[in-house]
């Protein structure tokens, strides 16, 4: 990190910049909502509007050093409608989370190739067709004065720059106002304004995508023409990054942190090329460097990456950020295309805010839309268990049981309003040929579904094989008295469950299959149904923030879980197993047909510290990973933790600002952490290698 | 076929060896030593630990064939990494025939075991030629205090030590790095005599003691009274590095 870098960093990490904020209301822009509905304004063109006045208010900022601007001044950005409004939409349709565009990844390759200057003229040009329809008209119309909204914002960063003698800062802001970026800062500082923007306009979880891949050229031709330097390019890109980081307290999510920014790195293509290049390197490297959580890091992977590449992530993931992520192409674009993903898309598919696997410039996928919860299904056909003669027939039960509640899920989602987004529509394909907002649909407009307590369920399941139906050690009145009293004068049995009984992640065949079983029994349950927006569902092993709501309410289940106490995040092994080790856990979560269910949702395991100790161990770990990919995982989640600094930041959180965990998905800062996702990481780290 | 005791198997193993390695405990330990962090390890029969109030059973019979069959899965793994078997203890040497028969069916897998070398000629020599590499401990070079820390005489161990450096068999040299015990330069410099000049010694590596050690002897129902300053750090003396031996301090 350079001088420079260092001290905007500094200047950042102690907020200073957090004086030049101001408040909607303090803007008066708080009431536009209301003026909006006494006009009677279309939302299509509220959304541009209000986009063109939150611009219009932010006061250029340009902190000390930097040459990639634009600071976000306003804490909040206000609602289009006002509650009741809210209220009345409420009661008409469903709403996904906030209601507005979340979770896509915009077409950055393509503004940076055209600029905002052609985007507006194709804009134009398409509002001429005589045929279109009133709303398709006032869409187009929203989008021009969206660019346009974007636009004023960079001359008036560039009038501040000029004034206050930033020569090169202006000029890039000239360049990009209306043209293509030329060079690679360019290109950085257009990327940072349209984001910049995302953010302003609403839509949340606002990705970055295959960064690596979309800078490329541009690195590629300033290095060609002589202008760009190898450590210029670093510094830039750590610019970048820290610019991610400059606001990311204003950017809503479930959890502080949980804001999105994920960049997706490597990756190959349909020719067999591996796409990892000079800037995906610098990309692990300045990450490592700045130890901030933005943003995320995803690393495309697969059985032949070369071992340096997994070195390179092994670095990063000895910094305890809880990044990279490592996604296996190997399984994740066959199991695209066997969702009906055209092979340009799969090739190309990126990471949403946590690990769901969408496609980046035209999908307007809704990956996290619901969860089911296996445990609970499991928990639930229990009550019926003694109706069922042999394993078999009660796993039929458990298999129809997820089935009616896959069709729950799928018939829970109609009706669905998206708050138009006509800033984001710039930035998608096919909006303008449409004439039509992304926040109505996209290319591919597929639902996810997470599946949470997969573990808890497939052990329960097996201790009912093993036990109950096989070897009949453990009588029905037992087992049921047992779970409904949760263990309460059970507890020798409970001990046995908890620490004898078959559990997946010990590489035993009878709950990993029983795994892939559940698996396959949601896949199924979703195969075939189409959403209201004519998309499928996409069944997955995530669990995002539900690993805590479906627990909460969980009965005691058969492998020994107390009622309420917790189940694992994501696709991972229960939370008192005792481990062998990586290796087995790996085979374990590696067997299921995982290119069925690939919404996402990755294998986590948390590493001690100390196994950094050994100089030799990074490449040690780089091997593990690679092993993972080369037995078909899917998806892998490394997590470095001291638990004595997590007991310590809990008590101290005042010492511990800096201290970055993965939570579910994403990484964020421990102390900011709501009580109960502190507690889990804690909890976890118990099972560590 | 012959069956043993094991009581714990490790994956991911990073410090006991080349690459990626499993490590394999079998249970049993004539020796006490008194810093030994792995009481469990002690007895050669299965037994349940207190752990938190509640019983745990540690030590399980297993047959030779099912062992190596559960190691094997790895191989791919192990062969990739220029990895493999590590077999530790309690000490290994009380199951030789076991370990032994374990080892003949790991063919093509790299085996190392690690070993107080206190045990007969003939268990350690059968060992000896069926593994890749010794992780052998060199404790306290003195008779005397070796009796009074471990609870057992030297003698066998030196033994056996002379014909681990006589077949020229890769070993790495480990000395706990115990304060006030065995830390002195006199020791020191009598351990790096003993190995000076063997040709298969691949380095020496001191251990640092860990405070934590005591941690598990709750579970066995023993107390832990180590006769030495736990807090005191250790002394480093590298008698090693102006003999030709390379050193490595963990």
């Amino acid at each position: 990190m350079n001088e420079r870098i260092e001290a905007l960093k500094s200047f950042i990490w102690n907020r200073k910049h957090h004086a030049f904020r101001t408040t909607p209301e303090q803007l008066g822009l708080d009431k536009l909502c209301e003026t909006f509905q006494a006009r009677g304004i279309a939302p299509q063109e509220r959304s541009a509007r209000m986009l063109q006045a939150l611009l219009e208010a932010e006061k250029p900022v340009i902190l000390e050093g930097e040459t990639i601007v634009a600071t976000r001044t306003i804490t909040r950005i206000p609602s289009i409608f006002t509650e009741q409004e809210w209220a009345d939409i409420r009661a008409h349709h469903t709403l996904h989370e906030r209601g507005t565009v979340s979770n896509i990844s915009a077409d950055y390759e393509g503004i940076l190739r055209d600029g905002l200057g052609l985007r507006k003229q194709q804009v134009e040009e398409r509002a001429r067709d005589k045929g279109l329809t009133a709303g398709q008209q006032a869409f187009l119309a929203s989008a021009r004065e969206s660019i346009e909204a974007v636009q004023a914002f960079i001359l008036k960063y560039r009038d501040c720059a000029e004034s206050a003698g930033l020569v090169q800062v202006a000029h890039n802001l000239t360049q990009i106002h209306s043209g293509a970026p030329q060079t690679f800062h360019q290109a950085l500082q257009l990327l940072r304004i349209v984001h910049f923007a995302l953010w302003e306009s609403d839509c949340y979880h606002n990705t970055l995508g295959r960064f690596d891949q979309y800078m490329y050229p541009f690195y590629l031709a300033d290095k060609a023409a002589g202008r760009l330097t190898d450590d210029e390019a670093f510094d830039l890109i750590e610019e970048f990054f820290l610019a991610c980081n400059k606001d990311s307290d204003l950017y809503i999510g479930m959890q502080q942190g949980d804001n999105g920014q994920s960049i997706v790195l490597g990756g190959r293509n349909p020719q067999g090329e591996y796409l990892f290049n000079a800037l995906s390197e610098m990309c692990l490297r300045a990450s490592y460097e700045l130890n901030l959580i933005d943003p995320k890091i995803n690393l495309r992977c697969d059985a032949q990456t070369p071992l340096e590449v997994f070195k390179l992530g092994a670095q990063l993931t000895k910094r305890g950020l809880g990044f990279p992520q490592y996604d296996n192409d190997d399984v994740v674009i066959p199991g695209l295309l066997k969702l009906g993903y055209s092979p340009e898309d799969a090739y190309n598919y990126v990471v949403a805010a946590c690990w769901e696997f969408i496609v980046p410039k035209n999908g307007m996928e809704i990956v996290n839309i619901d969860a089911l919860s296996f445990a609970g299904v499991v928990s639930d056909a229990l009550e019926h268990l003694g109706e069922y003669p042999s394993y078999e027939a009660f796993y039929a039960y458990v298999d129809s049981l997820i089935k009616a509640e896959c069709e729950r899920i799928t018939k829970a989602h109609d009706k669905l309003y998206i708050v138009p987004a006509p800033w984001m529509s710039m930035l998608m394909g096919g909006t303008i040929e449409r004439a039509q907002d992304i926040s109505l649909g996209g290319n591919s407009n597929n639902y996810g579904v997470h599946g949470t307590g997969l573990s808890t369920a497939a052990d329960s399941l097996a201790v009912i094989k093993k036990y109950y139906y096989e070897e009949k050690s453990l009588s029905l009145e037992e087992l049921m008295d047992a779970v409904h009293h949760n263990f309460k004068g059970h507890e020798a049995l409970q001990e046995k469950l908890r620490n004898e009984a078959p559990k997946m992640g010990l590489d035993q065949e009878e709950p990993d299959a029983i795994g892939g079983a559940l698996l396959a029994s949601f896949a199924q349950g979703l195969q075939g149904k189409r959403n209201e927006r004519g998309g499928i569902w996409r069944a997955g092993t995530g669990t995002a923030m539900y690993y805590i709501f479906h627990a909460k309410d969980l009965p005691a289940t058969p492998d020994g879980r107390f009622a309420g106490e917790v189940i694992p995040a994501n696709f991972t092994p229960s939370m008192f197993l005792r481990q062998q080790g990586p290796v087995s856990v790996m085979r374990s979560f590696s067997k299921q047909h995982l290119e069925d269910t690939i919404n996402g949702g990755p294998l986590t395991i948390e590493l001690d510290e100390t196994i950094f100790r050994n100089e030799e161990s990074l490449e040690k770990l780089a091997m593990l990973i690679r092993n993972y990919m080369r037995l078909g995982g899917h998806q892998l989640q490394l997590n470095t933790l001291n638990r004595d600094t997590l007991l310590d930041a809990k008590k101290h959180p005042e010492r511990h600002r800096d201290l970055i965990v993965r939570v579910w998905g994403w990484s964020g800062y421990f102390v900011e952490l709501d009580e109960c996702y502190q507690d889990h990481i804690i909890e976890r780290i118990k099972y560590k290698i | 076929m012959l069956s043993g005791i094991v009581f714990s198997i490790e994956e991911f193993a990073i410090n006991d060896g080349p690459g990626i390695r499993t490590t394999v405990f079998l249970k049993g330990c004539p020796l006490r030593c008194a810093w030994c962090h792995n009481p469990e390890g002690w007895s050669p029969e299965p037994q349940w630990l207190t752990k938190k109030g509640r019983k745990e059973r540690c030590g399980y019979a297993i047959g030779a064939d099912e062992l190596a069959a559960k190691l094997l899965r790895d191989k791919d793994l192990y062969r990739d990494s220029g990895g493999g078997v590590t077999f530790t203890g309690g000490e290994p040497l009380m199951q030789a025939p076991f370990l032994c028969d374990v080892m003949c069916r790991l063919p093509g897998i790299h085996k190392a075991v690690e070993t107080s070398g206190y045990g007969s000629a003939q268990a350690f020599g059968s060992v000896l030629e069926r593994a890749d590499l010794l992780l052998f401990d060199v404790k306290l070079a003195d008779p005397a205090l070796h009796r009074r820390y471990t609870g057992v005489d030297n003698g066998q161990i030196l033994a056996n030590l002379e014909r681990l450096k006589a077949s020229g068999k890769p070993f790495v040299a480990r000395i706990p790095l115990i304060p006030g015990v065995n830390d002195t330069l006199q020791n020191m410099e009598a351990t790096a005599r003993l190995l000076e000049g063997a040709a298969g010694l691949e380095r020496a590596e001191l251990l640092r003691y860990h405070q934590t050690a005591g941690a598990k002897y709750p579970m066995v129902g023993l107390p832990y009274n180590p006769p030495f300053d736990e807090n005191q750090a250790p002394e480093i003396h590298d008698c090693f590095t102006e003999r030709g031996i390379k050193l490595m301090i963990l």
